[in-house]
């Protein structure tokens, strides 16, 4: 279906070669996934199936890539939106008009499709992904996942042949994440589709994929099973780390292997460790029967939560469950309608400059709403003057965080993972005594991950400072955090150890704790640290 | 949605209005006018991004009948008339004679000023009635096909508006967390970076999904022309025979339409 002939790409006034000589065959039906470092060339490999690299981004390509027979060099991407489907990563920027119906029919009007083939196409798409209750909503309304299925569906309208979906989970909670990957799962299996997806949450998606591609980033690729893959890949999901780990010959891809696998170690005895409660330092934030309501209708009820130094927190919940209302109200967004904040004894709303720089960091979904300088440098100058310490400090943590990023590179040129390492090291210069983050792993890699992961977890601990994180990301939930509060519809639902909420609810269990149930490890250092204490 | 007006209506509707303000030339015409068109549409907007469309415009409206008239006084030749009060009188370049800055406000040149900048705001404003009453891509969708390209740059350009006043806020929200003092540079290059992201975005989804790749567009559901779309169009094209038969011609959108289907938005 699609043929990828010695495809090389270079990107004018760049000396990295984004791909050299990537010859690739991918059959009808087939599910290939994209796997690589942020910046590595994922979405210019998925762009170059519909000829967007390079008509639309420039570039020189050497090679040929054809899709159903035709060959992208010949054809501008319109010319293939019958045959392919495509979805950006942001699929709320590509949307063009305002409500589902209309999107859906979008491209179907592009292309000149009779009305009455449109309508019955629209009704079928409507069905087939859940959304004929959503079918005359404003597009502005949908929620993250809703917003995923319209971009999907206004795809597969076309009846394409090849679906191309670039990071399609990234922004959903694991809920809604499994529904859209079971949907194309289905697609593959019912009706031939062929998919490819890139992504880094690869707990989320490699159940799915037939084959891999793996792109490092200088250019080289390889290709193969998930299974040879995996075998020696850096960028693996926690259970191929826990299949190594434990020393297993094979690596399972699925939580079902897995079990299948690791039956003797689960059924050992195993001493209990006590998880030390952190709830021992000063009080730190003090929320008192917060209710916040917009337009009549009520975000947060009656939320009571005590914060100590210390801990870290993780928010957790549906997309809209009210978690970043919540980190608003605590930094002093939003005022609430009943109840109080207090900041180590101050009302967050009153609280601006230094004294708010010092007291509480605040890290937005878009790292870069941050950032307004022209260089990495000026940026850390800035942060440097603000809170009057000696120049270079800002940059030297920068270096610390994420080393060799050149002094001089513009923000927008940095990746996602060092963009949020640059922000961080903004508000970490300040010294916060809470640092409050809003979706962090949006997009990162398992290396930018890991990276936050240990910053923050020396900062909580050596320091003794407080993080509070909005996430969906199970994963680094059990990494990193503490204790995990549970919203929905804007109701405090769990508060506990993260220890205790995380297996207690079986879509938001970690994959280790999967395998490992009933045994309460959420991540492989657990499993490990158990099974050593006991030899 | 279904019974709402076609979207040529309301652009007719409020031309003509504008027409009718312009050629009238009488302010006290003018704020009736534009008194009535909130009423029409206060009643007739939906809860879209575009509906708040009418606020801008009277603030900006409000803008530039100020301005206009702040400068109307300070700069000109004057108006001989009753003096009300005396600005000292700025020395010019011997080039820019025949210009006066500063000197004699009579009530004259006073009331001339604010009358030009009432009737021009109220025109701006008729603009912005227009636009908080329809969405800008049904619009687009009624335009014939010579003027598509064209049009849908203006509906991109207009439909980013709304994000950026969500983006500018969330910017800001972020600005002020960091403790910095908001300034125009700290918020307009993260919001230059993220527009010109979106724009290529969108533009790269449209052309993956084929726009523009045939000549013809077929519609998924034609917009339709109701009598009442021709009446209102009938009675806004024969006020243009005298200006105060516009205030006829604003109010019949109340005479004539049902109220608009609003579609639950739960």
């Amino acid at each position: 279906m699609i043929t990828f002939a010695a495809v090389s790409l270079i990107y004018p006034n760049s000396t990295k070669t984004v791909l050299e000589n990537l010859s690739l065959t991918i059959a009808e039906g087939e599910f290939v996934l994209v796997i690589g470092p942020t910046g590595s060339g994922k979405s210019s490999l998925l762009r170059l199936i519909n000829g967007l690299v390079p008509h639309h981004t420039g570039g020189i390509l050497a090679g040929d890539i054809s899709v159903d027979g035709i060959s992208t060099q010949s054809v501008k991407p319109g010319g293939l939106a019958h045959l392919i489907g495509i979805v950006g990563q942001n699929p709320i920027n590509g949307f063009v008009t305002d409500t589902v119906e209309e999107e859906l029919a979008f491209g179907m009007e592009s292309l000149n499709v009779s009305p009455d083939v449109m309508r019955k196409r629209v009704e079928e798409i409507l069905d087939l992904l859940s959304l004929a209750p959503l079918r005359n909503r404003s597009l502005a309304t949908l929620s993250g996942g809703e917003q995923q299925r319209v971009a999907i569906g206004s795809a597969l309208v076309m009846h394409p042949k090849v679906l191309v979906l670039d990071e399609p989970t990234s922004a959903l909670d694991p809920i809604a994440a499994e529904e859209v990957l079971s949907i194309l799962h289905r697609l593959v299996h019912d009706l031939g589709l062929t998919v490819v997806v890139a992504e880094h949450k690869l707990e989320r998606v490699i159940q799915f994929a037939d084959r891999i591609v793996h792109i490092d980033g200088l250019g080289n690729t390889r290709v193969g099973t998930p299974a040879q893959i995996m075998s020696d890949s850096d960028i693996a999901p926690p259970i191929v780390h826990l299949a190594r780990a434990l020393g297993l010959e094979d690596v399972g891809l699925t939580v079902r292997d897995m079990r299948r696998m690791s039956e003797k170690i689960r059924e050992g005895k195993y001493d209990k460790k006590e998880v030390p409660s952190i709830a021992s330092g000063d009080l730190v934030i003090d929320i008192n029967g917060v209710s916040l309501s917009f337009d009549n209708t009520s975000v947060l009820q009656n939320i009571n939560i005590k914060i100590w130094a210390g801990e870290v927190v993780a928010l957790m919940g549906r997309n809209g469950a009210g978690k970043s209302s919540l980190l608003k109200t605590i930094v002093g967004l939003h005022k609430c309608s009943t109840g109080s904040v207090e900041l180590l004894g101050d009302n967050p709303l009153t609280i601006s400059g230094k004294q708010r720089r010092e007291t509480i960091g605040f890290i937005p979904q878009e790292p870069s709403d941050l950032l307004y300088g022209q260089g990495v440098l000026m940026e850390c100058n800035q942060a440097d003057e603000d809170n009057e310490i000696d120049n270079g400090e800002t940059f030297e943590l920068l270096n610390e965080l994420v080393p060799g990023i050149s002094p001089h590179t513009h923000p927008r040129d940095l990746s996602e993972g060092q963009r949020l390492a640059l922000a961080l090291s903004v508000v970490l210069s300040a010294k916060p005594k809470i640092l409050i983050l809003d979706e962090p792993t949006r997009g990162l890699d398992y290396q930018a991950k890991n990276q936050l992961i240990s910053t923050l977890l020396r900062y909580a601990r050596v320091l003794g400072r407080t993080v509070i994180l909005a996430t969906h990301d199970v994963e680094l939930v059990a990494e990193l955090a503490t204790r995990v509060i549970f919203l929905a519809d804007g109701d405090c639902v769990a508060d506990g150890k993260t220890l205790d909420v995380l297996l207690s609810s079986p879509a938001f269990a970690p994959q280790v704790a999967k395998v490992m149930s009933p045994q309460p490890w959420l991540t492989v250092k657990d499993v490990i640290n158990a099974l050593e204490v006991t030899r | 949605m279904t019974d709402a007006r076609h979207p040529l209506t309301w652009w007719i509707w409020s031309i003509t209005l504008a027409i009718g303000i312009a050629r009238g030339n009488n302010p006290l015409l003018a704020i009736a006018v534009v008194g009535c068109a909130y009423l029409v549409v206060r009643k007739f907007r939906t809860d879209a991004p575009w509906s708040r469309s009418f606020e801008s415009g009277l603030k900006l409206g409000l803008w530039i009948l100020i301005i206009r008239t702040t400068f109307g006084v300070l700069i000109g030749t004057p108006i001989p008339g009753t003096t009300l009060f005396r600005l000292p009188i700025l020395p010019v370049p011997e080039w820019m004679a025949g210009i006066r800055i500063g000197g004699a406000v009579t009530q004259e040149r006073l009331f001339s000023t604010a009358r030009e900048g009432v009737i021009l705001a109220a025109i701006i404003i008729c603009f912005a009635a227009a636009s908080s009453l329809t969405s800008p891509h049904r619009l687009l969708r009624v335009l014939p096909f010579s003027i598509y390209q064209f049009g849908l740059a203006l509906v991109i350009a207009t439909s980013l508006v709304p994000q950026f006043v969500t983006s500018i806020s969330r910017i800001r929200d972020a600005q002020y967390l960091r403790g910095q003092k908001l300034s125009f540079k700290k918020i307009l290059i993260p919001l230059l970076e993220e527009s010109l992201v979106r724009s290529l975005d969108l533009a790269a989804a449209m052309d993956s999904r084929g726009y523009g790749f045939t000549r013809v567009r077929s519609r998924y559901r034609a917009i339709s022309w109701n009598p009442g779309d021709t009446i209102i169009c009938l009675i806004s094209a024969f006020s243009l025979l005298s200006p105060t038969l516009i205030l006829i011609s604003v109010a019949t959108p109340f005479i004539l339409i049902k109220r608009r289907v609003v579609v639950p938005a739960s």
